[in-house]
């Protein structure tokens, strides 16, 4: 390979080595081209976000979606950066509260809930980061970047690409699974972001638009404040999509439409079937491609690269040496195959763009896409994965190793690293900061104990957090022997008719100082029965996910859900006289 | 077309983001006309954006070293049970 190849030069200064996945596509050197030129545009560049900041969305994105080996990259990359360890280790366990400021939390959460689920994003998730100042050129940025971390992920599942570090045991974050809960229906249509006008004189880009869609479509108009990641797309599109080498120009074509639907995107549905139409594809047969490719009439080769794209696109951890084969049986040869998952990689790029910035449809929707299971939905969804008997991974299995042979010294870096995720379980409970302390204590020591129960199907947090949970109502008991917690069924009604019916402010975190805001979702939370309120630590605080919360608190998943319910509605009953509209006015 | 009833039974799901595509649509349509709902969902989603942000019952930083080592001393005096 030409070590001129310019490419290269630029990948190889930013990483100081030439990653792994890049080296397994050197066959195909002009999807090379194509992907080293968009990630230079949108990574290896000065820009609003610092490098550091962007390898933290990079490494938030892998370690949320269970990627151990990217995670690892992305880590070992910030180190460089000069960032402590002990940081990163906060961050990837619980970066809500590893000191993050309120901001930087935001823009992670954002982030996050693009990358695991991009329709569920809408104009509220932009205004809010607005509230948090965050200037349009930078939420535009952590689009791009969210983006590109698909394409990349794509690319080196697709390719089984061997890791650039042996990956290491990296958490998965605290993702706030309840985050879609911030989506509500889609009040306003996109575009998010305004764009400065596109002069089409100033960009070269333009002519390849205008050869390939007739036109500059909606979703890179709306880039506009970004020529150079404009051009490094059609760039990719021109390299990616439109050169005839391997696959066909319409085998493509058909791999962006199937994709895009399996996403739920229906932008580029809309907009690749226009133009199949323009290739000689009848609009109806790119209708069925998106609802079921198999019945679309296709010959058996083109079924089977959809297969392969779909198969990568939607169920990743289960893609592997068998998709492969399949298509070398077939008669594909490595070009094409290694094809297939670029444009599959591009298609979840050229996505998750688009839900990120609201682009507009060229076209309207002819078809209704069919309901997305959530498996597909949550594309790299690491739950499914979890189900299947693996463990997570957890940064805590080192400390307990080592405790478990003998070395109890081992053992204080996990109260250190837990021990505010007990307090704070602990103090929502009790209500008491003594009391919460002492109960702290006993959490601890009963981990100690019992570590040898901890059978690592949970992250040690976790448990630790049910631990917590379990023994702060331990203590409620006791002080109040003579009264019982009231584990009974609720009454029917209990706390599930509204009677506070006042809108809330648009933004009631404004309304307050943070620590006045603290303080009265702490009063909130402790007016209400503790049944309820264990429910709302352990899952919305600590944020178990309901199996897990169930499973703490040994009830069923229905008993859980509805006692999780009634908490927040209860809560919502005694915050609004607080946070209404008109409440900061009231009080004033 | 669903009632308020409908809506309340199926909102703690709905907050979730765990609900079916045809589900969804026909609670957004409900959502769409009835403004007592809208207040309630809006208001509820927000109670819970207030919590999960708050950074509530926090321990504070200078308390979090005196308790470990307190932790710390009581596990070093006693042998863990293997």
């Amino acid at each position: 390979m030409d070590q001129a190849f310019t490419p290269l030069v630029a990948c190889r200064e930013y990483f100081g080595y030439f990653p792994a996945v890049y080296r397994a596509q050197t066959i195909v050197l002009r999807l090379l081209e194509a992907e080293i030129s968009l990630e230079a545009s949108i990574l290896y560049g000065d820009s609003s976000l610092t490098h550091s900041q962007k390898e933290r969305l990079l490494l938030m994105l892998a370690s949320g979606e269970g990627r151990s080996d990217a995670a690892t990259a992305h880590y070992e990359m910030l180190r460089l950066f000069g960032e402590p360890e002990a940081e990163l280790d906060r961050l990837v366990t619980d970066y809500r509260h590893c000191g993050l400021p309120a901001p930087e939390v935001e823009l992670l959460s954002f982030t996050l809930k693009l990358g695991s689920h991009g329709p569920s994003v809408g104009a509220a998730d932009i205004e809010r980061l607005r509230q948090y100042r965050w200037a349009p050129e930078t939420i535009m940025e952590a689009v791009l970047i969210t983006a590109w971390y698909w394409f990349h992920a794509c690319v080196s599942i697709g390719l089984g690409a061997s890791p650039d570090f042996p990956p290491a045991a990296i958490a998965r974050p605290v993702t706030a699974t309840h985050e879609e809960s911030n989506l509500g229906p889609d009040w306003k249509a996109g575009p998010y972001l305004s764009a400065p006008e596109l002069v089409p004189d100033q960009f070269p880009a333009i002519s390849v638009f205008r050869d390939l869609f007739g036109f500059v479509p909606n979703v890179f108009r709306t880039q506009a404040a970004r020529p150079e990641v404009i051009e490094a797309e059609a760039e990719a599109l021109r390299l990616v999509l439109c050169a005839e080498d391997d696959l066909s120009r319409r085998q493509k074509e058909q791999i962006l439409i199937a994709v895009s639907a399996a996403n739920g995107n229906s932008y580029f549905v809309a907009l690749h079937s226009e133009i199949l139409s323009a290739l000689g594809v009848p609009l109806e047969t790119s209708d069925r491609i998106a609802q079921d490719h198999r019945r679309a009439g296709l010959d058996e080769t083109d079924v089977a690269v959809l297969d392969f794209a779909l198969s990568l696109a939607a169920d990743p951890f289960a893609f592997g040496a068998g998709d492969w084969a399949k298509l070398r049986s077939g008669g594909f040869k490595d070009e094409q195959i290694i094809e297939a998952v670029a444009m599959t990689g591009l298609t979840k790029f050229l996505n998750t763009v688009q839900f990120g910035i609201g682009a507009v449809p060229d076209f309207e929707s002819r078809i209704a896409l069919p309901a997305i299971p959530r498996k597909i939905a949550h594309l790299f969804d690491t739950r499914h994965r979890l189900t299947e008997g693996e463990t997570p991974f957890d940064p805590d299995a080192d400390a307990i190793a080592k405790v478990r042979s003998g070395d109890s010294d081992a053992f204080e870096v996990l109260v250190t690293r837990h021990s505010r995720r007990v307090y704070r379980t602990l103090l929502g409970i009790l209500g008491s900061p003594e009391e919460a302390r002492d109960a702290m204590q006993d959490t601890f020591l009963k981990a100690y104990q019992h570590l040898d129960r901890f059978e690592g199907r949970s992250k040690f947090s976790t448990w630790l957090v049910s631990i917590a949970g379990n023994t702060g109502l331990q203590v409620l008991r006791d002080r109040k022997p003579l009264q019982s917690l009231d584990y009974g069924g609720a009454d029917a009604d209990e706390g599930l008719r509204p009677r506070q019916i006042r809108a809330w402010a648009d933004d009631p975190e404004q309304l307050y100082s943070k620590s006045e805001t603290r303080s009265l979702v702490e009063q909130g939370v402790l007016k209400l029965p503790a049944k309820y309120r264990v429910v709302l630590m352990l899952r919305d605080i600590e944020q178990l996910s309901i199996e897990e919360t169930a499973a703490a608190l040994n009830l069923g998943v229905p008993a859980l859900k509805s006692r999780h319910l009634r908490g927040r509605l209860m809560l919502r009953e005694v915050l609004t006289p607080h946070f209404a509209a008109s409440a900061k006015e009231e009080t004033t | 077309m669903i009632s308020c009833a409908d809506f309340m039974a199926a909102i703690g799901d709905y907050l979730e983001g765990d609900v079916a595509a045809e589900v969804r649509v026909q609670l957004e349509a409900h959502l769409s006309h009835c403004s007592t709902c809208q207040v309630v969902y809006d208001s509820a989603r927000k109670t819970i954006i207030v919590l999960t942000d708050s950074g509530s019952f926090d321990l504070p930083e200078s308390a979090s070293k005196p308790i470990t080592e307190k932790i710390m001393a009581r596990i070093r005096s006693q042998q863990r049970p293997s």
